[in-house]
Order: structure tokens, then sequence, then C-alpha cells
């Protein structure tokens, strides 16, 4: 332990010692040598991330969290600090901005989605009833809902005959992600909510087979689509309090990402989520955790990879793969 | 009327001369005569014999006779007062004995009789008296009844014992001179039913039912008897309980008593009362708790004391192993050392030692990292108690418990409430969630299994070799009780869970409106659901935290007293 700590010391003396002699070197400093010699993207502004937070200047340290609108301003003073001559340098205050955005908008979009999640569910809320309405419009276009309180929402995978008791880990976040998925990605979310209701294939054979079509055994592959919804929302929203996601979002996000970037991810995840599942094939719902555990470790392995982009290949995603 | 010979006769020859007059003979000084102006007027027999008046004057029945009828009485002529007759007219009325025989006597000789009667009264006055005379009414002594009764005509009066007495006739309350001889039978008269002869025929009683009095006293006296009779057994029972009693406080109390032993000798002897018996029975039986109890306390110690000096042995033994194992260590880098100052070809000769010397320290550094992982040093000793007071030492005990309940009731929320102790709103649980939870020399597994309703057919996969089902109920949700009742019915009906404990969380206590656990436990008929099993009820609030533990002190009893935890 303690020779760990005394390395983990020196290393860091070591290390500005090197940066010192670096700099004297080449006369570029650290941030400069970043934005120079690596590509743009999640590698770039990680180190740059990594770099401010250790930086032995308070004011470096502060700008991961500083407003987005001061950005430009903090460049300069980033700048002036440095020596660095704007005018030799014009590419490096781009980049520099750039990367800041990432960072900064990172932060702020995990305030976001911190918020949502922490805002209950309310059935007093007419805006929050018209969205859950339209979520059923969306998924169900041709049976009509027939009551608000009705159990016709086990259909699209919700537990009770009320919805509102499944908000409750998710908040709205939940329901966001839910529409946004109908929504904006209205085939594929329906595909996946016919998915998951059929059960498995070999139990289609053998139904067949037998002339038996019980309950119960229907139901033994088939998941819940709105519920796995949320959990899903879950694992997303876990991958992004732990930072995992910032290789994916530096990567496609050429600015701030924001909430539709967070949903597509979502969407994205949902529909990789069902093919894993229909891969996996497990014998019933109740290995649904085991699966979700391998799939979050799958997810995180590739997020690893400091060039990946969960590239969604769906319409709602057109944007992110054109840029 | 000359002839007519007046004698009145002081008070009353009758009735008022007292019951206890002992010894007044009739002819005694009772008798007032006011003057006899013939003594040849009366005679012993026949027309001359005197007969008394109601006022008090004896009038010869000659004269009687010829008084003149009044309706059916008589007034006497001097003090106009009135005797009635009977229906025997003037022969119904009675004669003057006590006149009769002072007239006898006279005729007999009167010289020394008087002082013998006069000897006979002084001599009555202290005597006893034996004797009634029907006749005149009187009671009399045994000599009285000789010396007045000795006249021919008084000889014949009937004299019975005192105690054959016959009663005397009470006179009617109207009609002073008839006796009471009929009794009232109408309602109204209840008060007073008495009646003589003239109230029946023409007084208040006319028309009235009636009965003669001696059949009626003679049935009241019967029932009397009756009841005398049931009155004595009555006594006799009363009594009988209070020997009873008497008999039993006696035996409850013990004490001395006379006891006849194989011989025939009689001695006292010490029985204990069953107080006394009881008082010892408790006293055996606390004494061998208290043995039992003791046995145990010294067995449980020496396990603890065994444990411990195992234990102790064992780390002192390790020690032993590590401070060789660094001298070890030392010497070999002592060596290394050695060989650092020696010249270069030394060096290079010592090589092939080196070598051999890191390989072994090597090795030992793996054994020693191995052993470390191994052995967790602890220096706690934790102990359980079984159902029979024998101590467990050792790791946590696991146990294996399944949550269920409705979705939505807050399952998975305990859990981690459980686990970290912190509340955090749950997404709803696909599958199941599981977690061990340390608690008191326990190690509770909890199997939290989703709630949704497709998921419900699925629980019983993990009731296998469960020792407890913990079920929650939300109670701030009035409408999904029965739901909530209905899956608890069926799944006490499960095989499996036969002999598992029940604790139902009545979840969500600090919202406004819960149901109250009594209410809970109403509305799940749970007294009726449970019966025969070991169930408790535990409201609780999992954002709090309150409660839970409670549950889990109460499985943790329950286990242990149930045996579950018994380690050989």
């Amino acid at each position: 332990m303690l020779v760990q700590v005394c390395l983990y010391f020196y290393c860091k003396c070591l290390w500005r010692c090197l940066k010192f002699v670096v700099r004297k070197l080449t006369g570029r400093c650290e941030l400069q040598r970043i934005c120079y010699n690596i590509k743009p993207g999640a590698s770039r502004t990680m180190k740059i991330e990594t770099s401010l937070k250790g930086s032995k200047t308070k004011l470096l340290q502060t700008e991961v969290s500083v407003h987005p609108d001061a950005i430009e301003k903090t460049i300069d003073d980033i700048m002036d600090l440095k020596k660095i001559n704007p005018d030799i340098n014009p590419q490096l205050g781009v980049s520099l901005q750039g990367c800041l955005l990432q960072i900064v908008g990172y932060r702020n979009l995990i305030a976001e989605v911190e918020k949502l999640r922490r805002e209950p569910y309310d059935s007093d809320n007419s805006q929050h009833e018209e969205m859950l309405l339209k979520l059923w419009k969306c998924l169900k276009p041709n049976s009509p809902l027939e009551a608000r309180i009705s159990k016709q929402w086990c259909e699209i995978g919700f537990q009770g005959d009320d919805p509102k008791t499944d908000f409750r880990g998710m908040g709205l976040l939940g329901l966001y992600n839910l529409l946004y998925f109908a929504e904006l990605d209205t085939v594929v979310a329906q595909q996946v909510l016919f998915d998951s209701l059929q059960p498995k294939y070999r139990q289609v054979m053998i139904e067949a087979w037998e002339k038996v079509s019980s309950d119960q055994s229907y139901s033994s592959c088939s998941y819940s689509f709105a519920i796995v919804g949320i959990n899903i929302t879950d694992l997303v929203y876990n991958l992004l309090v732990s930072g995992a996601l910032k290789t994916h979002f530096y990567n496609v996000a050429p600015e701030a990402p924001t909430l539709s970037h967070f949903q597509q991810t979502f969407c994205y995840l949902m529909h990789e989520f069902h093919k894993f599942w229909i891969e996996e094939d497990p014998l019933d719902i109740m290995e649904f955790n085991r699966v979700r555990e391998k799939f979050h470790k799958r997810i995180i392995k590739q997020l690893q990879n400091p060039d990946m982009a969960l590239c969604p290949h769906f319409a709602a995603s057109e944007s992110l793969i054109n840029m | 009327m000359a002839a007519l010979l007046v004698n009145k006769v002081g008070a009353s020859a009758g009735p008022a001369a007292g019951n206890r007059q002992s010894g007044r003979g009739p002819g005694g000084a009772a008798v007032k005569v006011r003057g006899v102006r013939d003594s040849d007027v009366f005679s012993l027999q026949g027309d001359k014999v005197p007969r008394l008046l109601l006022c008090g004057h004896t009038v010869c029945h000659d004269c009687l006779t010829r008084l003149p009828l009044h309706g059916r009485a008589i007034r006497f002529p001097f003090d106009r007062q009135v005797t009635e007759l009977g229906d025997s007219g003037v022969w119904g009325l009675k004669k003057n004995f006590a006149l009769l025989e002072l007239l006898e006597r006279l005729q007999n000789g009167p010289a020394g009789q008087c002082g013998a009667t006069e000897d006979a009264i002084g001599l009555s006055g202290e005597s006893i008296i034996r004797f009634y005379c029907t006749v005149c009414a009187t009671h009399l002594c045994a000599d009285c009844s000789q010396l007045t009764h000795s006249t021919k005509t008084l000889a014949k009066h009937r004299r019975v014992p005192l105690a054959d007495k016959p009663h005397e006739k009470t006179m009617c309350s109207q009609h002073q001179v008839h006796a009471i001889e009929f009794v009232c039978l109408e309602e109204g008269c209840q008060a007073s039913p008495l009646m003589c002869c003239v109230c029946k025929e023409y007084g208040k009683h006319q028309g009235h039912k009636h009965s003669v009095l001696e059949p009626e006293a003679n049935q009241i006296r019967a029932s009397i008897l009756d009841m005398a009779h049931c009155i004595r057994t009555f006594t006799e029972e009363i009594s009988d309980y209070s020997r009873k009693l008497v008999g039993i406080v006696q035996q409850i109390e013990g004490g001395e008593q006379i006891v006849e032993d194989g011989v025939g000798m009689a001695h006292t002897e010490h029985v204990p009362g069953t107080a006394e018996n009881a008082r010892s029975c408790v006293r055996a039986y606390f004494s061998d708790l208290h043995e039992t109890l003791c046995r145990q306390e010294e067995m449980a110690l020496s396990v603890v004391d065994a444990h411990v000096r195992e234990k102790l042995i064992w780390l002192r033994q390790q020690q032993e192993d590590m401070t060789i194992l660094l001298s070890q260590v030392s010497t070999a880098c002592l060596h290394c050392e050695k060989t650092l100052q020696q010249d270069d070809c030394r060096v290079v000769l010592a090589k092939q030692e080196i070598t051999r010397l890191l390989e072994t320290l090597q090795k030992q550094q793996q054994q020693f990292t191995e052993l470390a992982d191994h052995i967790q040093l602890d220096a706690s000793i934790p102990v359980t108690f079984t159902k029979d007071n024998r101590v467990h030492i050792g790791p946590k005990m696991e146990i294996r418990v399944v949550t269920l309940g409705l979705d939505g009731a807050g399952k998975t929320t305990i859990l981690f409430k459980l686990k970290q102790d912190e509340f955090m709103q749950p997404i709803p649980t696909i599958g199941f969630n599981v977690e061990t939870v340390e608690y008191k020399n326990l190690k509770f597994t909890i199997w939290d299994v989703g709630g949704k309703h497709k998921l419900r057919h699925l629980w019983k996969h993990y009731y296998l070799n469960t020792q407890a089902v913990v079920f929650v109920v939300d109670s701030s949700h009035r409408d999904r009780i029965s739901e909530a009742h209905s899956e608890l019915a069926k799944l006490l009906t499960e095989k499996e869970l036969r002999d598992a404990l029940l604790l139902i969380f009545a979840n969500k206590q600090d919202v406004a409106g819960a149901l109250s656990v009594e209410e809970i436990t109403e509305l799940l008929s749970l007294h009726k659901l449970c019966c025969g099993r070991s169930w408790y009820i535990q409201g609780c609030d999992a954002r709090s935290g309150m409660g839970l533990y409670e549950g889990l002190d109460w499985l943790s009893r329950q286990l242990v007293a149930a045996g579950v935890l018994d380690v050989a």
C-alpha cells in the first residue's frame, strides 16, 4: 500500500518533470501537444480532460465545470496563462473550444438527465398524462386504449393496470426515452415490441407440434417491453454517470452532447439489447438480470476502445452517422 | 227472683285464669262469691245446676230457662249484660264447677278440708305444672290435680298431660262469644280470613266461600311439615357442603392428623397439604431447571473456552511460523549482503546458491500470500445459541429467504435498504435480485423476485430450500389488498413452503392514509389464512428503514427457536 502511494507521488513528480522538460524542448505546452498530436474525438477530449484535471493551476482545474457560455472567455484565459499567441496557433483555440464544449456538455447532460430521473411521474400533470397516452398511440396505433387505468397496459409490457408505479425508479426519464423510441423510431420500436411478445422460436415449434397453447409457456421467453425499456434506461443512465459513455459522446457529438444524443443512445441500446437477448436465447425471463449484466459488460468493453462510437444503424440516428 | 243466686267470679273463670297461675285450683280464692243467699238454691245436678254467664255471674239452670230470650241471647237482669247462647240454648252454657266443688265439699263435711286445700295450694305454688283439665281449662300440678279434682264431680274431669293440652279456641274479634270455626277462602279476605259462625252467616264473610278451620289448619300444618322436611334436607345439604369445605381447606393446608398404622396404634402424623405439595413441585422443577441451566452454561462456557484455546494455540503457532519465516528470510538477506561484499569471483561462484535462495524465498512468499488469502484474521468470536442452549461459534449461519409480493410493493427497496442502508427508488425488477444481508451472526440470502403478474408463476422456482418467505404488502394501496390476498393464499398452498416461516411486511407505513397493521391483518384475514404456521406481520417503511430489523429479528428468533440452525 505504502509502496503504491510512493509510486503514485513519484510518478506524479516524475511526470511533472518530464512535462517541464518536454515543454522546454518542444516549446509547446501539454494542451498544445495533445491538440496537435491526437486526432479529434474521444481520445483527444479525454486526454484534455485528464490534463486539465491534473493541472496544478486552479483555473485549469475548474475549467471542466465552467458554464458553456463562458467557454470562449476561458479559452482566452488559458491562452494567456500558457503564453500562447492565438495568432500563431489559430487551430488550438478551435480544438480546445470543441473539447471543452464536449466536456462541459457531458457534465450538464448528467445534471439534466438526473433532474429528469428525479422527477416522479405525476398523474395530475396533464403533460405527463399526454405523453403516456401518446406512447400507447405510437406503439399500438391500431387498438385504442379503453381506459387510463386498464389491463391493456400489460400488452406493451407494464407491470400493472397503471404504468405510473413502474416509473418510480427512473421517473420521467423512462417515459421520455420510451416515447422517443416509439415516436422517432416507430417501426423499430413496434418490431421490438412485437418480437418481445413472441414466445421462443423452439417453443413455437413445440406448440405447433402439440397444438397446445397455454398462457404460461407463451410468456416464457418473451419479455415486457416497457419495463425492459425502463431497465435499459437505468443501464444507459449508469453508463452515463460512470463516465463510460464519454467515449461515445465525445466521438459522436461535435459539440456539447444533448438529451437527444442520450435518447438516441437509448434507442440504439434498446435495439442492441433486443438482438442480444435473442442471441442469448435464455430459458425464461428470470435470466434477465444475467443477460443484462452480460450486455452491460459487453457495452463497457466496447466503450473502452477510445475510437468506439455506439454507432446506431437506424433512422433516428442518421445525424450521428453523418457527423 | 229470690231464688236467683248470683255468683260473681273474678275476671273470668275460663281463659283469663291464666296459663301460668300454677296450681290455682278452680275452688281457690279466684272464685269470688258475692253473696250466697241460699245454699240450697244450687244443686250438683238437675235444674239447680249453677251456670256461668259471660259477665261472670252464676245463675242456676232453672232461673236461666226462665229469663226472657232476646233473639238468641239472654240478658242478665242486674247488669244487663248480654250473653249469647249457642244452638243448645241454655244447656250450652258452662257449669260453674268451682261452685259445684264447693258445694260438694260443704255437703261432705267442711271441717279440715279447707286447710288441706290451702296447703295444697301452698304446696302447689312451688310445683311444676303437669296437667291440664280440659273441662275447667286450668293448669294443674300433680298435687293440685289430686286435691282439687278429688270431688265426685271434678274427678270426672278429663285431665291430660300438659303436652296434650288442647288448644284454646280463639274467639272471634267481632263476636266475642263465638269461637272461630271457619276460614274464608275469598281472595279479598286473605288479610283476615278467620271467621266465626256469625261472621259466616251474617257478618262480613256472608256468602263467601269457606272451609272448616281445623282441616284448613291441618292442611297448613301439613305443608309446614313438608316445608320443615325440605328445610331439614336443605340444612343437611348445606352442612354437608360446609363440612366438605372444611375438609378441603384442611387438605390444602395440611397439618397434624391422627393416622392408624398397620398394628392398630393411633398416632398423630404430619400430613402435607396440597399447597405444600404444589410448592415443593415448583421448587423441584425450578431447581431441576437451575441445574440444567448450570450444566448447559458450564458446557457452553467450556465450548467457548475450547474454541478460544484452539484459536489461540493456532494463532501462536502462526506467530512462531512467522518468526521462523522471518528469521529464514533475514538469514537469506544476510547471506546476500555478505555475497555482495565479496569479490567478483566469489560472487560468480555464489550465483547458484543465490538462485536457490531466491527460489525458496519466492516459494515461501507464495505460500504466505496463499495463507493470507485463505485465513481471515478476525478477533471476533461470534456466538449464537441454539434452541437447547448450546452455543454455535463460527461463521455466520446462512438462511435462505425469498421476498415476494405484488409489483410495486417495495421488495427491491427493502432489499437495498437492508443491504446498503440507503433508500433508492428501484426500477421494476425483471427476473430477480439476490443479495446477502448480514445481521446478528446470521447471513440472510435474500432472493427478491419480481412481482409482475407474468412472473408470479415463476415464483415457485425459488421456493426450494427456502426457510422463510417475506411477503411485502403495499399498505398505501387499498385497491390491491385483495389481489395481494389471493396471491398470498396461493402461496400458502404450495407444498414446498409448508414449513417456511412467513414474515409479512406492511410496507409504506409512512405514507399518509396507509392501512394500519391491524387493518391489513384483518383484510388479508391472516389469522385464518396462516393458521397452523408461524407467521408475523411487521409494519415498516423502507424509506427510513423503520421496522425492517424488527422483522429480521423475528425471523432470526424463529429460526433459532425452530432449531433450523442446530449444529452438532
